[in-house]
């Protein structure tokens, strides 16, 4: 059997420009017609392919700054990309500090919006919805106001709707950093119990030993290339390399 | 084999569940969140056409028939038009958080917005039949031509869902289009025959019924809701025509322009 693609990205590379002044308003491009703005260019991310199957868990490694959220934000098709193509099989959630919440809306009403973002039909919602709110451990706040809370019940709220709502692919940057000890070792018996098989996750993390742990191969990226693409523990000794 | 297609793709996933989701919510937010809540989208239209009614009906004494129920029809349709394109112009920015961390297709958020400002335009489309048939002592009562509003409401609502891609994606690169937009449609109010009489309209300003898809669509409107007659069927083509190229030109913007928008705003 033909394995399934989740995400085939082929020569994507991905690059920003950086002005110093804005010239955001017409009035501006108006006045500074013969004046262009210093552009700087950040090549974020450089030409590279990378095929990701269903139901694979990926890890992504990398020192700060070299493009890991940038390619996450391009495959999850967040950000477009400035050269080849990006096939996405399915519906994506990137997960980092926050998730995709409307300050305007209450818990119970943002759950409900996320879970339908992510594919989800009302009723599966309704069904999920107690054990969501349960998880996040908001029983007591679900008609309050998002911007009413804390950043850690924020975050709860946004881990609680990943983890039981879960998009076909998710992104996950950085997430273990989230709430407190107890709530921390709950995410971790998540990923623990069996809700990482049958999905396909891209992890970005610097602890070795989740990615370890939980990642079929890994990519190894520096300065916007892709270094390596495979096998776990090589990933992971370039990166330590990399670092000394 | 179109609406197999369409059939298909609806069935198959939960886009119409999200839409009306999406729809609710946001009308919910602008008019629960006050404390006349729902009254308010009742309370706008009325006194928007007391300010008309005092101002030329008493002060500048105009003689069309049915004056109050002439303005009613003209202003609701044009309020939604400002709704959906004005209230619009920063969508991709208050609406961020749907497809920042996502693959959400914007498109949906623009299609549920505006499905939101129909659910008001219906609640003062009922009004307007109301007053229409109840209060109004020159009214001419219904007719089945009143069924002709609803192609002319998916004309409006194609013509503002093109408008609204527009400007929002030109928001991305060029922030003050909101203050020009604002310029363009008080110009647009006042080239529309909103309180003229129509023959004066077509006097002073002639073909201009067909260059400007609102003045066709309020036109047409009057003719099918008040006039017991069917609307001009030339003008309603014409104004079809300018709502599917706006729309094209909007999809186009959205997909060069608005597919930056997570980086850019």
């Amino acid at each position: 059997m033909k394995e399934e693609i989740a995400i085939k990205a082929k020569n994507i590379s991905k690059t920003f420009h950086i002005s110093e002044d804005s010239h955001n308003t017409v009035k501006h491009r108006l006045f500074n017609l013969f004046n262009p703005p210093r552009r700087k260019e950040v090549k974020a991310v450089k030409m590279l392919s990378i095929d990701i199957k269903k139901g694979e868990c990926i890890g992504l490694l990398g020192r700060n700054g070299s493009g890991k959220s940038t390619l996450v934000k391009v495959l999850a098709g967040v950000y477009p990309t400035d050269s080849g193509y990006v096939n996405i099989n399915g519906t994506t959630m990137l997960m980092n500090l926050g998730v995709g919440m409307s300050q305007e809306l209450t818990a119970r009403e943002n759950i409900y919006v996320s879970g339908s973002v992510l594919g989800l039909k009302i009723k599966e919602i309704d069904a999920l919805f107690e054990e969501i709110v349960s998880f996040a451990e908001l029983e007591e706040f679900i008609d309050t106001k998002v911007k009413f809370f804390s950043s850690g019940m924020m975050a709860r709220l946004g881990f609680s709707i990943a983890v039981n709502a879960g998009a076909d692919i998710m992104f996950l940057d950085e997430i273990f950093a989230v709430g407190d000890m107890k709530f921390q070792e709950k995410a971790i018996k998540v990923f623990e119990s069996s809700w990482i098989e049958g999905r396909t996750v891209i992890l970005v993390s610097h602890s070795m030993d989740t990615i370890r742990q939980y990642c079929s191969r890994a990519a190894y990226m520096d300065h916007g290339e892709l270094k390596f693409f495979g096998d776990t523990e090589k990933a992971i000794e370039m990166y330590t390399a990399d670092n000394h | 084999m179109i609406l197999r297609i369409v059939n298909d793709w609806l069935s198959g996933s939960n886009k119409l569940e999200r839409l009306w989701l999406l729809a609710k919510i946001e009308f919910k937010l602008r008019y629960y969140e006050n404390k006349l809540g729902l009254f308010w989208a009742l309370l706008k239209p009325i006194m928007d056409v007391g300010i008309y009614y005092i101002v030329f009906k008493i002060i500048l004494s105009t003689d069309i028939p049915a004056f109050a129920s002439y303005l009613f029809i003209g202003l609701i349709l044009w309020n939604f038009f400002m709704e959906s394109t004005s209230g619009t112009i920063q969508i991709l920015n208050t609406k961020k958080y749907l497809y920042e961390y996502s693959n959400m297709n914007k498109l949906e958020i623009y299609t549920s917005t505006l499905l939101s400002n129909s659910i008001g335009f219906f609640f003062n489309l009922i009004m307007f039949l109301v007053f229409y048939n109840v209060f109004e002592t020159e009214s001419i009562g219904m007719s089945s031509y009143n069924f002709w509003i609803i192609p002319l409401f998916v004309n409006l609502f194609i013509l503002s869902l093109g408008m609204s891609l527009i400007l929002s994606c030109i928001y991305i690169i060029a922030k003050d289009i909101t203050q020009i937009w604002q310029v363009f449609t008080s110009l647009l109010f006042f080239l529309s025959p909103i309180f003229y009489k129509l023959s004066v309209f077509k006097e002073a300003l002639p073909s201009f019924d067909y260059a400007n898809p609102i003045a066709g669509i309020i036109i047409n409107a009057r003719y099918v809701m008040m006039g017991n007659t069917a609307p001009n069927y030339e003008l309603m083509i014409w104004d079809f025509g300018y709502a599917i190229f706006l729309l094209f030109g909007g999809l186009i913007l959205l997909n060069k322009l608005g597919a930056k928008a997570a980086e850019k705003l």
